[in-house]
């Protein structure tokens, strides 16, 4: 399972030093009426990385990922970019702004613009854009990473594959330029030939210098993309190490690897 | 006679389809009815009126302060009464129940302020008719259905061809991604009820002309209602075709048959379809609704 194209074995020869912090969650508390559904997380992710969230189903993953994009209100702690807090209580910046800080999440089950033609999803990832030629660029960017989404773009979003629908939300999130990319699931319900060339191009978008916060619950693969990765059980960080580390421990491979 | 009946018949139904537009943008886009719009078509008819009679403006001049005037109502009317709402997540039956006091009141305010009378327009086309086929048609039906049927397909043209209009109809699809995607869905919102103000401002000098100005007059959206349900509620071609054909079938039965039986026969056929066809007929594809 070794990736020669990661640089996890670079990093791993910094274990122990605290990554530069980029994006970070400072003891985030989110209840959903009586149920607290996330209990003070703590994580950060350096520029430039790849940081995987793992857990089952229900460890409040999803929970984290709209809450660092402003969707879902918090009851205590904080998200920073760079250090400033943009998600602090009443005092949050609004989903929009958060956007134009540079934060774009990719939701689970990809929530496409299904009525709208893939053009115009694709316009809708760039609406807050006004530099024409970047904006072409981009585009270009996107094709070429996913040449598929060329030949479909007249049709609508809701008729497309599960595969190209996820690569249609990819690149619906790149074209607003994002610094940090939030990936929430991306491998759900996608064959796994469709799931490894996908966590490739994950790597293409780090190379290009986007930094990515992924959560999964194909821990496995995540962390084999990943520089480091979190474990989250019940709304708590139970672990935190290097993605090699994490795929090493007897513990972790035990309970959300699979055991082998 | 039936090409005299049928024009009436388009121009009413034309009126029709430019209310019904409105219900249908804002039903598509918060899916809730929005009662309130009525009243916003009674003060869009009471502007036109006073820029007609106060300023003595002509009919392009007046149509327009209606439209920009009864945009800005509508938009106000959703920040005051709405977007409270909203924001706490109400569910839409809270909305509804909000847009019928707005209704209330704005019906009231007018008869407190302005009185109960029944005011008429100036006479912008001073009974002009063009024969057609030995048939002499009204301009002002000609006009109506013109402009009726030239504003909805300009904002056909919006919605499909400009950033904006593409960021209606994310919103529609969802509105919580429309906002992951940079867009200050309030202000969103806020275009969209000007555009069903704008639209009810048009309806207003029209009914306002072909009728009479008064408080109550906001009530003949219950017709647009229906328009807005055959056609598909939330759906734009369907509130355009839901109107001509009210407009067109009413006309009808109360040339041929009788006047009386004019409703009798809209609310029969609103409660046929509501049976047969509930999604009405273009709103069988329930993702694109605008």
């Amino acid at each position: 399972m070794v990736d020669e194209r990661r640089p996890r074995k670079e990093l791993e020869k910094d274990l122990g030093k605290e990554p530069e912090k980029y994006l970070e969650v400072r003891g985030l508390h989110v209840h959903y009426g009586n149920i607290h559904a996330l209990h003070g997380v703590d994580l950060v992710v350096g520029k430039g990385e790849i940081v995987c969230v793992v857990g089952v189903n229900g460890a409040g993953k999803s929970t984290l990922m709209w809450a660092i994009a402003g969707v879902l209100p918090i009851t205590e702690g904080a998200v920073l970019l760079n250090g400033a807090p943009f998600v602090r209580g009443a005092a949050s910046a609004r989903p929009h702004e958060i956007v134009n800080l540079g934060i774009s999440l990719v939701p689970e089950r990809r929530r496409l613009f299904s009525a709208l033609t893939v053009r115009e999803n694709l316009i809708m990832g760039s609406i807050r854009r006004t530099d024409r030629e970047g904006i072409a660029a981009d585009l270009e960017r996107c094709f070429s990473l996913y040449p598929v989404l060329r030949e479909r773009i007249a049709q609508r979003a809701g008729t497309l594959s599960g595969g190209e629908q996820q690569m249609l939300a990819i690149s619906r999130a790149l074209m607003s330029r994002p610094s940090i990319l939030l990936l929430d699931e991306p491998s759900l319900g996608l064959a796994p030939l469709v799931t490894d060339a996908l966590f490739d191009t994950i790597l293409k978008i780090r190379e290009e210098g986007v930094t990515v916060l992924l959560v999964e619950q194909n821990a496995l693969q995540a962390l084999d993309i990943g520089d480091r990765g979190y474990v989250l059980r019940t709304g708590r960080i139970v672990e935190s190490a290097s993605s090699g580390e994490l795929i090493e421990n007897p513990m972790i491979r035990e309970a959300y690897l699979g055991g082998s | 006679m039936f090409l005299q009946t049928l024009v009436t018949g388009l121009s009413i139904g034309g009126i029709y389809s430019l209310m019904a537009v409105g219900y249908s943008l804002i039903f598509s886009i918060l899916s809730f009815s929005n009662f309130a719009h009525g009243a916003v078509i009674m003060l869009g008819a009471y502007m036109g009126l006073a820029l007609a009679t106060q300023l003595h403006w002509g009919l392009g001049l007046v149509v327009s302060g209606s439209v920009v005037g009864a945009g800005l109502l509508s938009v106000f009317n959703e920040r005051v009464a709405y977007s409270v709402l909203r924001r706490r997540r109400a569910p839409s039956l809270f909305l509804m129940i909000s847009a019928m006091g707005c209704s209330v009141f704005l019906e009231n305010m007018v008869y407190a302020t302005i009185g109960s009378r029944f005011y008429a327009f100036p006479e912008f086309f001073k009974r002009k008719v063009v024969d057609v086929w030995g048939s002499s048609l009204s301009l002002l039906d000609l006009f109506a259905f013109t402009v009726s049927i030239g504003a909805i397909f300009a904002l056909h043209l919006f919605i499909t061809r400009t950033k904006t209009g593409i960021a209606i109809r994310a919103g529609v699809n969802d509105m919580t991604m429309c906002s992951l995607m940079g867009v200050n869905t309030d202000r969103l919102i806020s275009i969209v009820f000007f555009l069903a103000g704008a639209f009810a401002g048009v309806a207003g000098v029209f009914l306002g002309i072909k009728y009479f100005v008064y408080p109550t007059m906001g009530w003949v959206t219950n017709k647009a209602y229906i328009a807005a349900v055959i056609g598909g509620l939330g759906s734009l071609p369907g509130a355009l075709v839901g109107g001509l054909i009210l407009g067109v079938l009413e006309t009808l039965v109360s040339t041929y048959l009788s006047s009386v039986l004019r409703d009798v026969f809209s609310f029969t056929m609103l409660i046929a379809l509501l049976i047969w066809l509930p999604n009405g007929l273009m709103g069988r594809d329930t993702e694109e609704k605008v």
